[in-house]
């Protein structure tokens, strides 16, 4: 043999050839483009929406109206707030009305007889419009009434505001909780199915083209369980930091980062807690893989990691109070869970440790347990094997 | 020199490979033949490694054989098996990486191969986008790569068409004139014949035959032709002769002992002419056909 000695460990090139195939893989390539520019353009739609201009034209025919409008315009401005309203003024009620029926109004507003207010649209009233108005002519009725009780509208409301306070967290920082939490819950939850079972079925191919019996000969089979389970984390991690980065760069460049600084200490422990709970997966699928027969076999046996999966979206989604707590430090659901309680409330780093220390030793002694199945099984012909059998097979 | 010395294994009550013994010499092309579920595969996957053992042991050079030793090994499995879905060149150099080649050797080795098999131009090819004969030729190139140290081939032969046969048995050749040792069982008796040095029967998981072509033709039953004209219907008579065939002058026959054989001889000189009188050598399937149904 032409001793060249090897270059790069087995697993390694293991390792690389998984990457390779993959990104190879037109329909993978094309899907992980597709979410791409799903992300993007969610967020730059969301933006939009937030800083799209209302406008609104109200026509009026006299100057109680036209002040109710112009009041309605001031608040609509106000705080960096993008609602105008534009009072049109018509002789009367009934061409107040025509313009809108004319469309050149959205609605009128108009008094009768015994001073009853009216706002008319044409078609519908838009709730923006609706409430913008009921806001204005609120104040325009505490400031006529207060005036006519010889006091004033700032007299009557003084000591009606109070300011928020939470003992645990701040109220920005929960709904930024769990949004990110929604977000970290769905980004796991389709790298673990989508990564999880190109494991599984990259193990069942070889197992059932039975190429792994010329690797086994050339390399531990050992080697050929971590290379599979390490490339497949590089994929996993490389699709999150693509999809992560083109969230946070639309964020940026649309201009509404402001929560993006409050939820990076939490996104990179999200990171870590991640690559721990993908590794324990990833054990879980390699074994899986090993023990079908046929990818049919995949479909019924997949079940309980797809709970497991599950369970840690819907921590991540709905999880509160002590159950949070518990479920932080629960390995897999933790990788979710564990960042959301650190975005919603301040938690003592320990606590992170512990719940990370915990995961691991879970990634590690599935990874064991995962090898001995992976080795028995692999080399197995014949149909499907459940988990006891597996166990108790002679290498 | 490979050797497998009582190499046992048992699945469950069922003894499928029972305390065999045998040599693969360097340099040489050891047959291995007998029926389906004889053991072959079995002791062919204990010998790579694939299958545990239940006792016995296989040396290389005198030492017992290590995974690193093995690692070196080229094998060709029963069940065919590469990525379908992969370009045949990539899924080579992968194997010959693993295999501790450079990539850069890998690359060149297979493309070697593939053009010897006449499989130059498809090198981007899927695997699954060949013929299966050319997917066995795929396969035999995957064991061959990476220069093994031994061989071990399990029916290499199978599915392929003759000039297939011929290129792959030049390829072995090549390998057993490097000093490689050589096993590949198979079940085209005239190959085996043709193609190997020793042959080793196995029949229900015993070595029931082993050795050079000469050992085995010295063990096989001893027979002789004889044409003595006119006719040689006379040789049924004789004492410690048993007559296989008689058509006119000519019988086939098989001796007792070497007297019997002598005094034969000496009654067909006085009896007429005597054309020919010869040892049959038998062939490599002949005897194996006669091991086998003892």
């Amino acid at each position: 043999m032409s001793t060249v000695s090897r270059p790069t460990p087995a697993w390694a090139i293991v390792t690389l050839r998984e990457v390779m195939v993959k990104a190879r893989d037109r329909s993978y390539l094309i899907s992980t483009l597709v979410t791409l520019v799903l992300i993007v353009g969610v967020v730059v739609f969301n933006a939009y929406m937030s800083t799209k201009a209302e406008e609104y034209t109200v026509a009026v025919n006299d100057s109680a109206a036209t002040a109710v409008v112009d009041l309605a315009h001031e608040t609509g401005q106000a705080d960096g707030g993008n609602t105008s309203f534009e009072a049109v003024v018509a002789s009367s009620a009934e061409g107040a009305e025509e313009l809108v029926s004319s469309e050149e109004a959205d609605a009128a507003l108009t008094r009768d007889a015994d001073g009853q207010w009216m706002l008319t649209g044409n078609e519908e009233l838009s709730s923006g419009l609706q409430q913008g108005m009921t806001e204005a002519l609120r104040a325009y009725a505490l400031e006529i009434n207060a005036g006519e009780a010889g006091t004033t509208s700032e007299a009557l409301l003084e000591g009606s505001e109070f300011e928020t306070a939470l003992l645990n967290g701040n109220a920005e920082n929960q709904f930024v909780a769990q949004f990110t939490g929604f977000v970290f819950g769905f980004l796991f939850y389709m790298a673990a199915i989508i990564f999880g079972m190109a494991i599984a079925t990259s193990v069942l191919e070889e197992k059932q083209n039975r190429v792994v019996e010329i690797l086994a000969t050339a390399i531990p089979i050992r080697q050929l369980l971590y290379g599979k389970v390490a490339g497949n984390t590089i994929l996993a991690m490389i699709q999150l930091a693509l999809y992560a980065g083109a969230a946070l760069l639309a964020l940026t460049f649309t201009g509404t980062a402001d929560s993006v600084s409050t939820i990076i200490p939490a996104s990179g422990w999200f990171l870590v807690f991640f690559l721990v709970g993908f590794l324990i997966l990833a054990s879980l699928w390699a074994m899986l893989g090993s023990m079908a027969s046929r990818s049919e076999d995949l479909n019924n046996s997949s079940g309980p990691v797809l709970t497991v999966i599950i369970a840690a979206l819907f921590a991540g989604l709905f999880a509160k109070g002590q159950l949070l707590v518990v479920a932080s430090f629960v390995p897999v659901i933790s990788t979710v869970a564990m960042p959301v309680r650190m975005l919603s409330s301040e938690i003592p780093l320990w606590e992170t440790f512990v719940s990370l220390a915990i995961a691991l030793a879970a990634a590690y002694a599935l990874l064991r347990f995962g090898e001995k199945i992976y080795r028995r099984a692999v080399m197995q012909g014949g149909g499907a094997l459940t988990l006891r059998k597996a166990m108790k097979l002679e290498q | 020199m490979l050797q497998v010395r009582n190499l046992t294994r048992r699945f469950g009550d069922k003894t499928a490979v029972d305390s065999v013994t045998f040599d693969i010499p360097s340099g040489q092309m050891t047959g291995f033949v007998g029926a389906n579920g004889a053991g072959k595969t079995t002791t062919m996957r204990m010998i790579m490694g694939v299958l545990s053992t239940t006792a016995g042991e296989i040396l290389l050079d005198g030492e017992p054989l290590t995974a690193e030793a093995r690692s070196s090994f080229g094998y060709m499995p029963e069940e065919r098996g590469l990525y379908p879905k992969q370009p045949i060149l990539d899924q080579l150099v992968y194997l010959g990486q693993l295999h501790r080649m450079s990539g850069a050797a890998a690359r060149k080795g297979a493309i070697e191969l593939l053009e010897r098999f006449g499989l130059g131009g498809r090198t981007k090819d899927k695997l699954e986008s060949l013929s299966l004969g050319n997917q066995q030729r795929v396969q035999i190139a995957a064991s061959l790569l990476h220069k093994p140290t031994v061989l071990i081939l399990d029916e290499p032969f199978s599915g392929l068409d003759p000039v297939a046969v011929d290129s792959m048995v030049e390829l072995l050749r090549e390998r057993t004139s490097a000093g490689v040792p050589v096993l590949f069982s198979s079940h085209q008796l005239d190959l085996v014949d043709r193609l190997c040095d020793n042959m080793v029967v196995l029949q229900q998981g015993k070595v029931i035959a082993s050795g050079t072509g000469d050992d085995l033709r010295a063990q096989a039953v001893n027979r002789h032709r004889i044409t003595i004209s006119p006719d040689a219907g006379w040789v049924r008579d004789e004492p410690g002769v048993r007559v296989l065939d008689v058509a006119g002058p000519t019988a086939i026959l098989q001796f007792d002992d070497d007297d019997a054989r002598q005094r034969l001889l000496a009654t067909a000189l006085t009896r007429g002419s005597v054309e020919e009188f010869a040892p049959i050598r038998p062939s490599l399937s002949e005897i194996y056909r006669e091991v086998t149904a003892a």
